[in-house]
């Protein structure tokens, strides 16, 4: 008996914590349809804050920003990070310490720490060399750098899971390290390679403080741009971009849903 | 090991190519780290015990200037104003922390509870709103919190608030904002402990104690503490540097430590206070990692504490 | 084939590794106030030039310095901040002198703006705009709202709703300083002193709702967030004519005790990737009727005689041009240096984090 009332208890709390999690976004999504300039009523549906996104070239440069960073950042942490991830698999015996340390050190740096660092870094590297202008490339390198640990362990455990048998048998079937690389090595960490690009890439998007920090004038991306407008005076045009990233989010995790329901199968 | 047999020059050129394998493989993305991070840390850390310009610019010479700015000696003599943000943020990170593990653990026993088919889709639920931008989830909790809204009205009602002002900007929403921004950090981890959940040892300690309380303080909490103890590493240390929820929802009213390194060099005021306050930072959370391990250890719940 | 690609990825390296040096060519890279400028003349510009401008935007001028310390002073060709920034610009090395042969409409600019204190001789700086800042207050909330500091400092004249003060420290001081009677532009250790004791003060009151710059400070105003806060006159108008009905309750006020007048001017900084273009730009700003396009537009008064007779009836009343009393009681902010700017950013920091 008391068994269920705790049971309903917890279900009510879940549905509770659901709507706590979904409210603010909900907001956002709803206001953005908002036929007026208003936070506190909604006075009807409206495409009006769509349209104004639609013709703003800062946005549309900005999206494009959002995504040369992802995907370039995303794919040089991909190779670097798989080197690291195979080469401490294999060496795993030996005392590797030092580099555990190097690699959580992106994760456990606060990101402001991480931000500040890179923009003083970058700043007195131009000032000697003329190299590293702030920009697009300095945004890069600072989110490669905090993808590669990612990539890293991800690639890392895939190859722990595996049974070890199965490279003495690929080191008889391939002699060439080269062939063994392309027919063994990437098909069998391939799950894992799709997942820790996806990981990079939502972790580069994500990303504000680092990207603020060693921003330039040409190279805002989204959350820079929105930041920017809140900081500007809150318009419900941020609305409307929030909300299409919203969906944006939301497709992924449908996605990723369907992906994950296959697997079991 | 199956050298047997194998001349040593031969083992020794083996010893070698695997060396050369090793730097291959790790020196690429290692030199990577090092020059791009811990080489830009260690740059910060030297304009720490730098001079302030008269513009806010390091200067030669060295000293340790910013360091008794950071502990509040000023020209005008000792105060508290850095000793309060610095509190602040304990505080913030001290309370935000508490409130998310009281949400997250129910939260996450039942999910573990429910029919395994489901498990996959609750988790991913809990997490979606993480992969919005931190800016937009802010932002949406500004909207949520202003003045005037439904739910500003209701505390105002409530007497929880004085009139007219609104939930946001505070340092209550500054709070909610960090609970609302690390609560899947804390979810995930613990659901992965109460997944691992030895239910014999409950159902035996059901047995020996009456109280459900009891049973659950004996056998349900101490097999939960790894998953906690990660959980709370993943949520304080974040939440202690946060600098973009403080800014935002709290209005100048709610400054954190994150914040108060930020302005010194996004409101170009003290570059070499500023990274003050980063190794001031940097040294909080080591020791909240090393306390953590060790608390870890001492409990014995978690051979492998996830750090 | 293999050789091909080396180069190809050897050549995107070192392009990469240059930045967009290249593509700077043509470009013109603005760094200037939210809203503070109109896009008609932008394409105009871009037109008559051939140019692409790049705009970028500040919200305070702590912001903006920060920026150029932090590497923009190569990477942008005009910044515009106010008066009391140039000296300190000026002294860090980080803007150029003008070419003066370049601009040939520089005998436009009023005499009173030709030699000004911030910059003698005006070798740096040439006026954008000119304004004031003052007070805008909700009229439904305070019908009978003083003309004076007391409705932000004084908890009795507003003891319930909302309020916020400005982001920038030195205004925020200043209106402090003339709330107690030192004037505006205090620069007192005594009278500062007193002055972020009041800050202080009156932070800590419960209908305190944070600091805001200037132009987000109109948006709180209209979305009912505060009910006073300090503003720009022109950004005032500018709102006030978008969204006339959310504005009919607001007021823009120039308190007795003084307040702020102030000159934005457009520099270059020492290494503008395109000096050329830049001073090209400036001559544009100060044609006559490209000068009073900008006023018209920003509804802020001009520096431009030339531009006087093409200016809109609203420009010559106030609040853009104050009445003969508030004139006199308007001052520049002190630009500080040295010492005193050390002091007051202790003062300053020490008020933010209380």
């Amino acid at each position: 008996m008391r068994k269920r009332t705790l049971k309903r208890g917890l279900t009510a709390f879940w549905w509770f914590t659901l709507a706590f999690l979904y409210l603010p976004l909900a907001v956002v999504v709803l206001f953005s349809f908002n036929a007026s300039n208003s936070a506190a009523s909604f006075t009807g549906i409206s495409l009006r804050w769509y349209t104004r996104l639609m013709g703003n070239e800062e946005i549309l440069s900005a999206f494009a920003n959002s995504m040369i960073l992802a995907i370039s950042s995303s794919m040089i942490a991909l190779g670097i990070g798989c080197l690291i991830g195979y080469g401490m698999y294999r060496h795993r015996q030996r005392k590797l310490g030092w580099l555990i340390v190097l690699i959580y050190l992106p994760i456990v740096l606060p990101d402001i720490v991480f931000g500040i660092s890179e923009m003083a870094f970058f700043v007195q590297v131009h000032r000697l060399t003329g190299l590293l202008q702030p920009g697009l490339i300095t945004m890069i390198i600072a989110h490669v750098t905090f993808q590669i640990p990612f990539v890293a362990l991800i690639v890392y455990s895939r190859f722990v899971g595996l049974d070890p048998t199965l490279f003495e048998a690929a080191k008889d079937l391939y002699a060439s390290p080269t062939k063994r690389v392309i027919h063994f090595m990437l098909p069998t960490i391939k799950p894992a390679l799709i997942s820790a690009f996806f990981l990079s890439f939502t972790l580069s998007v994500d990303d504000f403080v680092i990207s603020f920090f060693t921003a330039g004038p040409e190279s805002a991306t989204l959350p820079i741009y929105i930041w920017g407008a809140i900081k500007k005076g809150v318009s419900p045009e941020i609305n409307a971009i929030a909300a299409l990233m919203i969906g944006a989010v939301a497709v992924a995790a449908v996605i990723s849903l369907m992906f994950s329901r296959r697997r079991p199968a | 090991m199956a050298y047997t047999g194998v001349t040593p020059s031969a083992r020794s050129r083996g010893m070698v190519r695997e060396a050369r394998h090793l730097l291959f493989t790790v020196a690429p993305g290692a030199s990577w780290i090092v020059i791009f991070l811990v080489l830009p840390a260690a740059y910060l850390m030297g304009v720490a015990f730098m001079t302030n310009g008269p513009y806010g610019l390091p200067q030669m010479p060295l000293s340790l200037e910013s360091f008794r700015r950071l502990a509040g000696f000023g020209f005008l003599g000792w105060s508290p104003g850095n000793l309060y943000t610095l509190l602040r943020s304990l505080w913030q990170t001290l309370v935000s922390t508490g409130l998310v593990v009281l949400v997250a653990y129910p939260i996450a026993y039942y999910i573990s509870t429910c029919r395994e088919t489901w498990r996959p889709i609750m988790l991913l639920l809990v997490v979606v709103p993480s992969w919005t931008n931190q800016v937009i989830r802010t932002f949406g909790w500004m909207n949520l919190l202003a003045p005037g809204t439904p739910l500003s009205e209701l505390a105002e009602s409530l007497g929880l608030i004085a009139p007219n002002m609104g939930l946001y900007p505070s340092n209550f929403a500054v709070t909610l904002g960090l609970v609302y921004n690390f609560l899947p950090f804390m979810v995930l981890p613990l659901y992965a402990a109460f997944e691992k959940l030895d239910i014999a040892q409950v159902e035996a300690a059901q047995d020996l104690f009456a109280s459900p309380v009891r049973a659950f303080w004996h056998a349900v909490f101490p097999q939960t503490l790894p998953g906690l103890l990660a959980g709370i590493v993943l949520v304080a240390i974040p939440a202690f540097g946060m600098y973009v929820i403080p800014e935002l929802l709290g209005g100048g009213k709610g400054m954190m430590l994150g914040n108060l390194v930020a302005n010194q060099f996004a409101g170009g005021a003290n570059w070499p206070l500023g990274a003050a306050g980063a190794i001031l930072m940097l040294i909080a959370t080591f020791i909240g990692l090393f306390v953590m391990r060790r608390i870890g250890k001492r409990l014995g719940g978690g051979e492998e504490v996830v750090i | 084939m293999t050789i091909n690609k080396t180069a190809l990825a050897l050549s995107i390296g070192a392009a990469l590794l240059a930045g967009s040096v290249q593509a700077q060519e043509n470009k013109l890279y603005l760094f200037n106030w939210t809203e503070y400028m109109d896009p008609a003349i932008i394409e105009a510009f871009e037109k008559k030039y051939d140019v692409d401008v790049v705009q970028n935007y500040f919200n305070s001028l702590p912001e903006m310095f920060a920026k150029l310390n932090a590497g923009g002073v190569s990477q942008y060709d005009i910044i515009v901040p106010s008066n009391y920034y140039v000296p300190r610009l000026i002294q860090t090395g980080l803007v150029q002198k003008l070419d003066k042969s370049k601009l040939a409409n520089l005998d436009n600019v009023m005499a009173q703006f030709r030699d000004p204190s911030f910059d003698p001789g005006a070798e740096y700086s040439v006026p954008y705009q000119w304004g004031t800042t003052g007070i805008v207050y909700n009229t439904a909330t305070f019908p009978d709202a003083p003309k004076s500091w007391s409705l932000l400092f004084d908890p009795e004249v507003n003891p319930d709703y909302p309020f916020a003060l400005m982001g920038d420290g030195q205004v925020s001081m200043g209106g402090a300083c003339a709330y107690l009677g030192h004037g505006y532009d205090c620069t007192d250790m005594n009278a500062w002193k007193q002055a972020a004791q009041l800050l202080i003060d009156t932070k800590r009151r419960d209908n305190f709702s944070g600091f805001s710059d200037g132009t987000p400070a109109l948006q709180q105003l209209a979305r009912g967030v505060t009910h006073v806060g300090l503003s720009y006159n022109g950004d005032y108008l500018f709102f006030k004519e978008e969204d006339p009905a959310t504005f009919a309750n607001l007021d823009f006020m120039i308190p007795d005790e003084g307040a702020e007048m102030w000159v934005d001017s457009m520099l270059i900084p020492s290494e503008a990737p395109n000096p050329e273009m830049a001073h090209k730009f400036i001559d544009f700003i100060l044609d006559a009727k490209v000068g009073a396009q900008l006023s018209n537009y920003n509804y802020y008064a001009s520096p431009n005689a030339a531009a006087v007779p093409y200016l809109d009836a609203v420009l010559t009343v106030p609040p853009v041009q104050p009445s003969e009393a508030d004139m006199k009681r308007l001052r520049f902010t002190p630009s500080l240096e040295g010492q005193a700017l050390q002091t007051f950013q202790q003062l300053w920091s020490e008020v933010q984090s209380r």
